[in-house]
């Protein structure tokens, strides 16, 4: 069945002529089964930091004497470093995140990511959301081949919603064989305007496209009119988050807001992604204060308010965060950071064994760097994310999700 | 009633003969070979050009059919227009031509560009006193303009306090964060953002500096402080921000603008350019394969501060027009254009052993510090894209070792001082010494003639002549070409020594071409569905924006596609549901003229007095010279007739007390509510047949 399949690309498409299975299934017993999975599952969220996040200024080693040496004007003061466990502390800008460290939901990973050495954005994005580092030829994404591995444990009847990107197009974790889809703004996802009722114009074309003798935009167009009915049906423009979520006002929470929006509708989001740029700071990037500190207030403060939010369908959930690269030890010429390697990955979820800072730290003296310049990895990214996937998809075919990563569950590091 | 196709923009009367080949045609569609039974059915037995035939070039070879364009053809015959659409500059494009004189900064040289329009890296040599500011009056208050917002910006990020997180900052932190955040435009409005207590002032403003005449609101604006023109910006409502520049020469328009924001101007220009040449240019070949070029030789716009600049000379230089010329000259142009070279990172690269690197081992050792950005070192970033996507493709037989090797052929390929705009240099200090081995091909050394010589190799190499029949056949002819014409097409590249012209005749005249499962089976891509759409209503444009952003939201953005692969053609690319709802909206609002400075007309004078049916037929014949199903015709029909009742469709039936189905002609109306409500209707039909499956095609 796999091979007559066709393969998809970034925005994915839906089954093409000879799996004409695909809608009939979904339009009737949808909101039952999406009940059913959504009581069994667990749902992950991606977070991506687009940009090269500064690991070591978010997860302060303080202890290191090298720390304070290599960054004389923008390190963190010890004094303000939120500690953590007595070598590693929270920017103060994260105050947000503290009490879910202490609540043990919020682990941390840090030296971590992806082997290969570019320091190129693209690639290095390109290669993380991929999951194979180094390869270009890959086309699609981590994230769409671990839900292809939960299909292989587990067959159960999915909606378009299954794999949603906050955002304007489907990036390429996401892109693949299973449909994902790409939803900018969700009060706006209907077709000839909102409303609680279609547009005249929407059931001309929901007729249309059901009619056609097109079989790949037909199926494209049930799902599309069925994706827009399921969600019209959760009165979107009613919606208000939870009272004590209290997001920020910034594009970021937005998007957090609607991820939580449509993991409580019901819908069968199983795999939700969004991003978060502006982390490439190679000048004035500030320390307790300035453009880093902002940035990590807007992103703590979002996912602190995603969390609370979710309330008590947070204990299904696990949210990921991640960044294509570190940033150098030193600091450069302008104060700011360059290209670097490791980095440091959040987890937070009902299931995490938070509270700790996992992974083993490499050491920040000039002979321990990586290149002589930066963090060096002790963990691959990878096995984090596959701990994830097979906790909580039941995404447990790590070779079909990290082809070539040789994981090992005995390898885990017993995070989730 | 068959479902023939209507061709003559809605004049029922067809020739016999054609009302037989048509006939016929539609009986073909079954079988395979478009144009055989009309071959066949031809008394004099010389080839017809049949109206479907017609289309299907059209359709492949343009931007979209348009009435007119069909009109050309017949009257000159497929292969006179083809062979004509190969030599660009025979075929007069005045229309064209016009519209570009709204952008005379994109005539300038790169160099002066970025002095006229300053990049961010512009202003901040400037500020930091390594630049001249300029002499010229308006040119100094824009550089002023710029310096002080980022030195403002400057100050802001020293001196920034955290704030506790409390309710009511919320709304600040929200705010300078997202200012913060790397994605938002340059356009920083001034303090007056904050300002809002002085509305009766902002509307004075506002309406005195509209007032003006021309010269005299150029200067004013020019003039204006900061805050000043952030109360200005803000204070304007949507359509009146085209009131800021009307009646303006387009260079005064290009200064307003350029106050604004200088590198968003020159990225607009170059993306409205691209457009209206799209959309209007009678030498649509020649615009069909500049996109293919400019997507097969990607440059990513945003990839640094000069992206921009260098990628108004490399689609105006390099590559339209060498689009229907010769590959290898194509290739040679774009490894020696600074966007290239840029963008693959291929100017830094350094050999490992080339002088400047044994320069920078004696600072070292004789205790100096390292320069800025050292070691120095080889990168393979465009050797490797330059085999892998620009010529062999990834299974032509190189290996990692080849890339090396490739790499250090090309080190010393740079740019003169990138931050002005200088061109393309040859630096012998970054070359890596001695022979190198690629593909088995020694390459002795010679300095710049290494690469000419590997980029010769690499030009006529039969995997070459592959890869690109094969990406020409899939953007051309289906998305699984067959061998047979792949081959057919390579053989050409390889005997006609990379003619790309004569690569494109062989397309034209292989039976694959002409194959009735290829007829109306490529899915557009959305820059295609979006020009298309556009040529079909036959909108008047004045702003592009609209059409850029809409190509933004379905994911394929002008000059914005990051990594060097470019976009796809394939259909499975661009259908989802996400891309559906977004086209569909766009179809709706494009033609209900929801776009300002996008307009439409759907009244042709003989629709007067027609009902939805006729409206249907006359519509369907101008937007989709092939026709829908008739399931869509009657859904658009439907939507129709609800319309001439006022309800939503499928309560039609039975209503008392209105006009009920009443066709607006028979209605008491007015003659200009008439009108409207005509106007009204046919922009409603023409937004469904333009959202329909069928205009998904081509």
């Amino acid at each position: 069945m796999q091979t007559s399949r066709r393969f998809f690309l970034r925005n994915g498409a839906l089954a093409l002529a000879g799996t004409a299975a695909l809608p009939a299934f979904l339009t009737r017993a949808v909101f039952a089964a999406s009940a059913t999975a959504s009581a069994q599952g667990k749902k992950l969220v991606v977070i991506f930091q687009r940009g090269a996040a500064d690991g070591l200024n978010i997860v302060v080693p303080w202890r290191e004497p090298t720390y304070y040496s290599m960054r004389p004007t923008i390190a963190i003061p010890q004094k303000q470093v939120l500690d953590l466990d007595g070598f590693f502390g929270l920017h103060p800008a994260m105050a947000s995140l503290e009490p879910l460290y202490r609540q043990r939901h919020l682990a941390i990973v840090h030296a971590t990511g992806s082997p290969d050495g570019t320091r190129s954005h693209f690639d290095a994005q390109d290669y993380m959301e991929s999951g194979t580092p180094g390869l270009k030829s890959t086309r699609d994404g981590w994230l769409n081949r671990a839900l292809q591995a939960e299909d292989q444990r587990v067959k159960q009847p999915h909606t378009a919603f299954r794999a949603v990107a906050l955002g304007t197009d489907v990036p390429r974790t996401l892109a693949g064989r299973i449909p994902a889809l790409a939803i900018s703004n969700v009060q706006d996802f209907a077709i000839g305007g909102r409303g609680p009722k279609p547009a005249p114009v929407s059931t001309a074309f929901e007729a249309m496209y059901d009619q056609s003798s097109d079989s790949l935009l037909h199926s494209a167009g049930d799902s599309t009119f069925e994706a827009i009915k399921m969600l019209r049906a959760t009165d979107p423009g009613h919606y208000t988050s939870d009272a004590s979520a209290n997001y920020p006002d910034s594009p970021f929470a937005k998007n957090m807001k609607q991820i939580a929006q449509l993991l409580k509708a019901n819908l069968g989001v199983e795999a939700a992604f969004t991003d978060l740029g502006g982390w490439d700071t190679h000048q004035n990037q500030g320390s307790v204060d300035g453009q880093l500190a902002n940035r990590l207030r807007d992103f703590s403060e979002s996912i602190a308010a995603f969390w609370r939010d979710m309330g008590s369908d947070a204990e299904n959930i696990t949210l990921v965060t991640m960044s294509e690269f570190g940033r150098t030890a030193h600091q450069n010429g302008t104060g700011g950071t360059d290209h670097g390697h490791a980095n440091a990955m959040f987890v937070l979820g009902g299931h995490v064994k938070g509270g700790k800072v996992y992974g083993k730290w490499p050491g920040m003296a000039e002979h321990q760097l990586n290149e002589g310049r930066d963090l060096a990895i002790t963990t691959d990214y990878r096995r984090v994310l596959g701990e994830v996937v097979s906790r909580t998809l039941g995404a447990n075919n790590l070779e079909v999700t990290f082809p070539g990563a040789q994981l090992n569950p005995n390898q885990f590091l017993g995070l989730v | 009633m068959p479902s023939y196709n209507r061709f003559n923009n809605g004049r029922r009367s067809v020739s016999r003969v054609r009302a037989v080949a048509a006939i016929l045609m539609a009986a073909s569609l079954c079988n395979p070979g478009l144009g055989a039974q009309a071959a066949a059915s031809s008394a004099s037995g010389t080839k017809i050009d049949t109206d479907q035939r017609i289309l299907h070039v059209l359709n492949r070879f343009t931007f979209g059919a348009t009435p007119g364009e069909m009109a050309a053809v017949r009257k000159v015959g497929i292969d006179a227009w083809f062979e004509q659409q190969l030599h660009p500059s025979s075929i007069p494009d005045r229309d064209v031509d016009a519209r570009l004189a709204e952008f005379p900064a994109l005539r300038l040289p790169v160099p002066t560009l970025l002095e006229r329009f300053p990049s961010g890296a512009m202003i901040r040599q400037t500020a930091n006193g390594k630049l001249a500011e300029p002499r010229d009056p308006y040119l100094s208050a824009i550089y002023n303009r710029h310096i002080d917002l980022y030195e403002e910006k400057q100050a802001k990020k020293a001196d920034e306090k955290p704030k506790m997180a409390t309710d009511t900052d919320m709304a600040t932190i929200g705010i300078v964060a997202g200012q913060a955040q790397g994605q938002l435009p340059l356009n920083q409005k001034g303090k007056a953002r904050l300002d809002k207590g002085r509305p009766a002032y902002a509307e004075l403003l506002v309406k005195t500096t509209l007032a003006l005449p021309p010269d005299e609101r150029v200067k004013r604006i020019l003039t204006m402080q900061p805050e000043e023109y952030g109360q200005l910006q803000d204070s304007l409502k949507g359509p009146q921000k085209m009131l800021v520049t009307q009646d303006m020469t387009p260079a005064q328009r290009e200064l307003v603008e350029d106050f604004d924001n200088p590198t968003r101007t020159v990225v607009r220009e170059l993306q409205g350019q691209r457009l209206l040449r799209d959309i209007y240019s009678k030498r649509q070949l020649q615009e069909v394969m500049t996109t293919f070029w400019l997507n097969h030789f990607n440059v990513y716009l945003h990839k640094n501060d000069e992206a921009p600049y260098y990628l108004v000379s490399y689609e105006r230089d390099v590559i339209r027009p060498r689009a229907l010329g010769n590959f290898e000259d194509l290739l040679v142009a774009t490894a020696e254009s600074p966007a290239m070279m840029l963008y693959l990172d291929n100017a830094t690269s350094t050999g490992p052993d080339s002088p400047a690197v044994e320069k920078q081992k004696q600072r070292v050792t004789m205790g100096k510090p390292a320069k800025k950005g050292t070691p120095p070192g080889l990168n393979e970033n465009y050797a490797r894209e330059l085999m892998e996507l620009h010529t062999l493709g990834v299974n032509g037989g190189y290996t990692q070792k080849d890339v090396t090797e490739v790499a250090k052929v090309f080190t010393g390929w740079t740019v003169d001082q990138p931050a002005l705009g200088g061109g393309f240099k040859f630096d012998e200090t970054r070359h890596e010494p001695g022979k190198k081995l690629v593909l088995g091909k020694k390459i002795k050394e010679n300095g710049q003639k290494e690469g000419l010589q590997l980029l010769h190799m690499l030009a006529t190499s039969p995997a070459t002549a592959h890869f690109i029949a094969q990406e020409l056949a899939v953007a051309f002819v289906s998305d699984t070409p067959s061998p047979a014409l792949v081959n057919r097409m390579a053989q050409t590249f390889l005997k006609e020594h990379g003619d790309v012209a004569a690569i494109l005749k062989t397309m034209l005249h292989s039976p694959e071409f002409w194959a009735s499962d290829v007829y109306q089976a490529k899915m557009k891509t959305p820059l295609e569905y979006v020009i298309s759409a556009a040529r079909a209503s036959g909108v008047e444009i004045e702003d592009t924006q609209p059409l850029a952003n809409a190509l933004n939201q379905m994911g394929m953005p002008l000059y914005s596609c990051v990594p060097p692969t470019g976009y796809s053609a394939k259909a499975e690319e661009w259908v989802s549901t996400g891309a559906l709802v977004t086209r569909m909206n766009f179809a709706l609002s494009l033609a209900t003229n929801h776009f300002p400075g996008i307009k439409a007309k759907w009244v042709p004078g003989h629709l007067e007095e027609s009902g939805p049916n006729q409206s249907e037929q006359l519509l369907e014949a101008r937007l989709i010279p092939a026709g829908v199903s008739e399931k869509t015709r009657a859904a658009v029909i439907d939507q129709a007739t609800g319309q001439a009742s006022g309800l939503p469709t499928g309560t039609t039936a039975g209503v008392e007390g209105n006009q009920g189905n009443m066709p607006i002609a028979a209605r008491a109306l007015s003659p200009s509510a008439r009108q409207t409500a005509i106007e009204r209707q046919n922009a409603q039909l023409a937004g469904l047949l333009l959202g329909s499956p069928e205009f998904q095609r081509r």
